[in-house]
């Protein structure tokens, strides 16, 4: 029992990593019906961010950790959501009016060349945030024991989707936003700009995408040029398994595909662990083409 | 108040209008007819900025439309009811007319009563989403959310299209009502002879050219037209 509690807690801690980065695919789609390649790299680019602010400069050193986390994530979310919108004006906006497949081609040359440009920036080993970067503290809770990174991870990932789910709901903007995911041609003839909406889409997605890469580098301590390549995938799996286009269903599949990958492995084998997310997604591809969350229940976006 | 000048319109080298030049005067309600293909919603996507003229202009109280985005074509108080009537349908009536208020910033409780008037259903199916409603309140739908924007121009694509002969009579008295509220209208159809019967004018179009151009009332009696577009009877 012990032992399935600790490993749910890590699969939930995971999914919601895997879920916020899904919800910068699925946004991006959901308003351009396209797919960004380079999310990944954005992805992994939050994590050398956040390396560069921990680890080079020693923020935790200087602030204390809380401070540092909060003034590098913050830090995070404003560099790579700008990254995202020097993207999308760079190797998209260029493309709109072209065939779709100008865009998937612009998309995958943007995600090789980002992945390179990190090489360069960074190298091409291994990169460690270090053990000792936040004081190695453990929560107890119904007899257990759990790191309280774990918990601070997907707490952060909940609140991260709670506020999001909130201002595309709530907010003019966020209405702007799902009516441009409808109908883009009728968005227009509401008033709205569509273009400053898939700015908007293109600096939230990536910034979620670097908090993401900012947590994996917490908790597992390690990260690396390459890593947005499996990320990127398996959170695109989730984006998928929940319904592309839909946020919920990011939220859900991200979970889903966490809780899947962990338990599998421990119970599995460690080995199986990636095919057995992809085994996942086949399994619900073939009983719901369209993703779990059916369209009326979610709405698209 | 609107003037084309010359409009042509090109779709991927296709000329689909081949130099449209026609004026709607303040407070008028005036008719566009012609056949499929004629041209008609492109002339009004033109307006609203959705496609781009490849020669002419369009002229709205002296001011090209033609080189603005949408958005500011609808903040100018141009809005559109368009073909197919384009509710969002993942969206309660609520929030659709919330967005036809888009250019607002914040929405008048006045403007929202003044649809609700017009069209009282909309009121009883406020939370409901669009994609549910019957394809005459989705056309009232659409006509209420172009009406947030409080336009002064307010353009209608085809709003009988595949409605009841019933519906489409409480359709028309609502543009009638709209009209004499002070909004100018621009009304696309193909049901010629319900649309004559309302309008102040009519413009005939003909694959991409104006064919005729004459009050309503002498457009009804002209044989031509008679031929063509009202069947005989």
């Amino acid at each position: 029992m012990e032992f399935f509690i600790q490993q749910l807690t890590n699969g939930l801690a995971v999914g919601g990593i895997y879920a916020l980065i899904a919800l910068g695919y699925t946004m991006v789609y959901g308003v351009m019906k396209l797919i960004n390649f380079a999310h990944g790299e954005l992805f992994a680019l939050g994590a050398y961010v956040g390396y560069s602010l921990l680890v080079t400069f020693d923020l935790a050193g200087a602030l204390g950790p809380a401070a540092a986390i909060g003034l590098t994530i913050v830090m995070v979310l404003g560099l790579v959501g700008l990254a995202g919108h020097l993207l999308e004006r760079a190797a998209y906006r260029p493309l709109r009016h072209s065939d779709r497949l100008a865009a998937v081609v612009s998309a995958l040359g943007a995600s090789i060349f980002l992945q390179n440009a990190i090489m360069l920036k960074w190298g091409a080993r291994h990169r460690a945030y270090g053990a000792d970067l936040l004081p190695n503290v453990t929560v107890h809770f119904a007899g257990q024991s759990y790191p309280l990174i774990r918990l601070l991870v997907f707490l952060a990932a909940v609140l991260v989707m709670t506020a999001l789910y909130a201002f595309i709901h709530r907010t003019r903007l966020g209405l702007a936003i799902r009516a441009a995911a409808i109908d883009q041609g009728a968005a227009k003839l509401m008033g709205i700009d569509v273009r400053s909406v898939i700015a908007v889409v293109f600096v939230i997605g990536p910034a979620l995408g670097g908090l993401a890469g900012l947590l994996v580098g917490l908790y597992y301590g390690q990260i690396d040029f390459s890593m947005g390549q499996l990320y990127g995938l398996k959170a695109f799996t989730a984006a998928i398994i929940g319904g592309i286009g839909n946020i919920p269903g990011a939220m859900v599949g991200g979970l889903l595909l966490g809780l899947v990958e962990a338990l599998g492995a421990a119970y599995v084998s460690v080995a199986w662990k990636d095919a057995l997310a992809f085994v996942v997604l086949i399994m619900i591809l073939v009983v719901r083409p369209t993703g779990l969350l059916p369209e009326r229940v979610a709405e698209k976006l | 108040m609107l003037e084309l000048v010359d409009l042509k319109v090109s779709y991927g080298g296709v000329e689909a209008l081949h130099g449209l030049s026609l004026t709607v005067r303040a407070g008028e309600l005036v008719t566009v007819l012609g056949a499929n293909g004629a041209g008609k919603s492109t002339t009004l996507m033109a307006v609203s900025g959705l496609v781009k003229p490849s020669g002419g202009a369009i002229l709205f109280n002296g001011e090209r439309l033609d080189r603005l985005r949408s958005h500011e074509v609808v903040k100018r108080g141009v809005t559109q009811a368009p073909e197919g009537r384009r509710v969002f349908g993942p969206m309660t009536v609520e929030e659709n007319l919330k967005l036809g208020a888009f250019t607002r910033r914040s929405w008048s409780a006045e403007t929202l009563k003044r649809v609700f008037d017009l069209f009282p259903r909309l009121e009883e199916r406020r939370t409901q989403m669009a994609g549910t409603l019957s394809g005459g309140e989705q056309q009232m739908l659409a006509i209420g959310r172009a009406l947030m924007a409080e336009p002064s121009l307010l353009l209608l694509d085809e709003p009988s299209l595949g409605l009841a002969p019933l519906l489409v009579k409480s359709i028309f008295k609502a543009v009638k009502d709209i009209n004499r509220s002070g909004v100018t209208v621009v009304l696309v159809e193909q049901n010629a002879r319900a649309a004559l019967k309302l309008a102040d004018r009519g413009y005939v179009l003909d694959v991409g050219r104006l064919a005729l151009e004459d009050s309503a009332v002498n457009l009804l009696n002209n044989p031509q037209v008679r031929d063509a577009y009202l069947g005989s009877r």
